[in-house]
């Protein structure tokens, strides 16, 4: 659930590396490109094996409070994200109208889920 | 290898310096980091007046896309209006807006060497004696940027002077509005955040300040003696409630996972020290509704950096790293302050 997304940002990386493996870049600005690379491809390790598995458990927990039907015709990483944004955008219509309802108990389902969606998307260096 | 600007960067400058000959840049390396605008640290040589001049100096260049949009003119006067005050800021030399000289706007200042700007490195251990000392000397420098007075500094020409009841809707709606074009997902916290600060407005501003707009932890240059040598980055400055530019630095992103404002003390020591410094009372429930409306401003920075890479106008790693590391982060930053964590 990163963004941007991490093929695109591996891709990337790609090409820098190969950018950088060229003499004549400045060794400073060699240092500062493969350094923050290297950051990148950590966090890429570490948020890649449970990927599928978050978003899947998100979607159907999100799913379930919003009475809907999370698809899974596809377990591509692309296919869930894009599932996860349609019912992320539903939440956000569900959560004004508990709010104009006064719906306490339906809120605090919704910032429940909420709660639970950063504690899946939580990496080891999080400053919060 | 010498570095392709070099000679551009030359060019330009001795066009600004007439009686100047033998005009030569070298050393042009560029400083990691900087998101919103290119760095880089060179030397200056030049002979004028029958001397050899030998200057460090620092150019800033608009990127082609950035992590924050604004303009370097309003960033270039902050600096140069402060230069030689109480608040300490590099010196401004050249403004360049057209996109000739080196394909994109830029500024050129004097460089503050010999300091430290890191965070990581400032709470490694080895400055832990001085903390108290560099925040007393944070949240000093902060109060006298809320006391200093933006009609007598010449800042209104270049900054919009918001009425004092509309400051805190003018930034709201223009960090709604970043939302709006460049969230490449739906942001279900930040949003809520957003309607609780429409539904909860503070009150008026007590006086119309400079704002920094990035007054934290990692944007000051700091010694081995906890003393402050520079304030940096003041591409956001506005003119605004005090309070936004106190409030920014309790964005719990800033505490760098220490439990404390900045890294660095309590925020009520933090308060206390901008109240002595700035003159002002820092009312608790506005100070809250500020802090939630950086939480949620920090949201849109991060937004933005992701997007400047996802449209292809940006795509260095510096544009990713923020998005990765503190996108989420910054979510749980609004709950905490909602008290929702």
């Amino acid at each position: 659930m990163m963004t941007p997304d991490v093929p695109s940002v591996l891709s990337e990386l790609a090409g820098l590396l190969v950018r950088n493996a060229a003499p004549e870049v400045p060794d400073a600005e060699r240092a500062s490109a493969l350094g923050l690379s290297s950051m990148l491809l950590a966090l890429a390790a570490e948020v890649w094996d449970g990927a599928a598995e978050n978003l899947i458990q998100e979607n159907r927990a999100l799913a379930v409070l919003l009475d809907d039907k999370a698809s899974e015709a596809s377990l591509r990483l692309s296919a869930l994200r894009a599932e996860n944004a349609r019912l992320r955008a539903r939440l956000i219509q569900a959560h004004v109208a508990a709010e104009r309802a006064a719906d306490a108990a339906r809120e605090e389902a919704i910032w429940a889920e909420l709660r639970a969606s950063t504690e899946r998307r939580k990496l080891s260096v999080s400053p919060v | 290898m010498s570095h392709p600007l070099e000679p551009r960067l030359a060019a330009y400058i001795a066009s600004r310096l007439p009686n100047a000959s033998e005009v030569a840049v070298s050393a042009l390396e560029r400083i990691s980091g900087g998101a919103s605008r290119e760095t880089y640290r060179f030397r200056l040589s030049y002979r004028e007046g029958g001397q050899v001049h030998d200057r460090k100096l620092i150019l800033r260049r608009d990127p082609p896309a950035s992590l924050i949009d604004t303009e370097r003119r309003v960033e270039f006067e902050a600096y140069r209006v402060f230069h030689g005050s109480s608040v300490p800021v590099p010196k401004m030399l050249w403004l360049e807006e057209a996109h000739d000289a080196l394909d994109h706007p830029f500024f050129i200042a004097e460089e503050l060497a010999g300091f430290q700007a890191s965070p990581q490195l400032l709470f490694a251990g080895g400055y832990e004696a001085v903390l108290p000392k560099v925040a007393e000397r944070k949240w000093t420098i902060l109060g006298e940027i809320a006391r200093a007075d933006p009609e007598g500094l010449g800042l209104t020409p270049v900054m919009e002077k918001p009425p004092l009841d509309a400051a805190w809707r003018r930034e709201l709606d223009h960090w709604e509005a970043i939302f709006d074009s460049d969230e490449a997902e739906p942001q279900p916290i930040a949003r809520a955040a957003i309607r609780w600060l429409r539904a909860h407005p503070p009150p008026p501003a007590r006086k119309l300040s400079v704002v920094h707009g990035d007054f934290r932890t990692g944007n000051f240059l700091y010694d081995e003696a906890g003393e402050i040598h520079g304030v940096l980055d003041w591409e956001m400055a506005h003119l605004g409630d005090p309070l936004e530019d106190l409030a920014w630095g309790f964005n719990p992103v800033w505490e760098f996972g220490r439990g404390l404002a900045g890294g660095l003390v309590p925020q009520d020591r933090a308060v206390q020290i901008w109240e002595r410094a700035s003159g002002l009372k820092a009312d608790p429930a506005a100070l809250h509704w500020w802090i939630l409306f950086n939480c949620v401003k920090g949201q849109g920075i991060w937004v933005g950096s992701a997007r400047a890479f996802i449209d292809g106008g940006n795509r260095e790693p510096i544009m990713v790293y923020p998005a990765w590391w503190l996108l989420n982060a910054q979510d749980r930053a609004i709950l905490k302050v909602m008290g929702r964590l």
